[in-house]
């Protein structure tokens, strides 16, 4: 379990991998819910439509960033994960104290309320895991 | 949709994840009985999914009906995935995976049942 590595731990290993598939679950449903949103009701709330795309987008980004192994990869989960923190904070803050500019939900309204709050605090454990399957490397290269 | 193998498939995913979570708490990996236990769930999945379409094909219209078909779409295709991702790596995290898949099934057929409740024919 503890042996010493001499490189980053990957992030596609152990229980990373149960992070990449629960943030595989919130790119697939994000993205699908903002296609149909986009596709049939555009116009009805158009800045929460797009903020769900985008949503959809970054799980994607964040996906793709924690199941991919190297330095390029790590940049682009840490970039996904700490949007996605920042997103979820802002555009729950906004839902809840200006309901009129998001009439319709997207994934972070109410700060994810509406899909157990997973939204919340998957970013969190997503920086935790990078945090802690980077600091070896961390070390070393200093 | 047969609104009987919809509740038992609400069931079933459940305790998917359950037998995921304790396979993962006992340090399991992904082997031949979860396996099947992935298989007969996907099955019933399919078969929902089958059942659903030729209704939507025969006239009825679920409440947002290009949602529901989305819905069915998905109900049938992350479950391949997530057993073949939970058994790239066999460790004990490998059933953590597929309880992870199994929830969000339920998820998406607890959503089905809801769409089709609100169908007209």
């Amino acid at each position: 379990m503890s042996e010493p590595a001499p490189e980053q731990r990957a992030t596609a290993t152990g229980p990373g991998r149960v992070l990449i598939a629960v943030y595989a679950i919130f790119a697939l449903s994000a993205t699908a819910r903002a296609g149909v949103q986009l596709a049939t009701k555009f116009h009805e709330a158009p800045l929460a439509y797009l903020l769900s795309a985008f949503s959809g987008v970054v799980y994607i980004l964040a996906t793709i960033g924690l199941a991919r192994t190297g330095p390029a990869a790590r940049r682009l989960a840490w970039t996904a994960v700490s949007i996605e923190l920042v997103g979820v904070l802002v555009v729950g803050s906004l839902s809840v104290f200006d309901r009129a500019a998001f009439p319709s939900a997207t994934v972070w309204s109410g700060y994810g309320a509406g899909y157990g709050w997973v939204p919340l605090v998957l970013p969190l454990l997503g920086l935790f895991w990078l945090f802690r399957t980077g600091r070896n490397g961390v070390g070393k290269a200093r | 949709m047969i609104h009987p193998l919809a509740v038992a498939l609400v069931i079933l995913t459940g305790a998917l994840a359950v037998f995921g979570i304790v396979s993962t708490v006992l340090g399991k990996p992904p082997e031949r009985p979860i396996v099947l236990a992935v298989g007969v769930v996907e099955s019933l999945l399919v078969a929902q999914a089958l059942i659903a379409a030729v209704r939507v094909l025969g006239g009825v219209r679920p409440a947002e009906t290009s949602t529901f078909l989305i819905y069915l779409l998905v109900s049938v295709c992350v479950l391949p995935f997530f057993l073949q991702f939970a058994r790239a790596e066999p460790n004990r995290w490998g059933g953590a995976v597929i309880a992870v898949g199994a929830v969000a099934m339920g998820v998406v057929v607890l959503r089905l049942l809801e769409l089709w409740a609100g169908a007209h024919v």
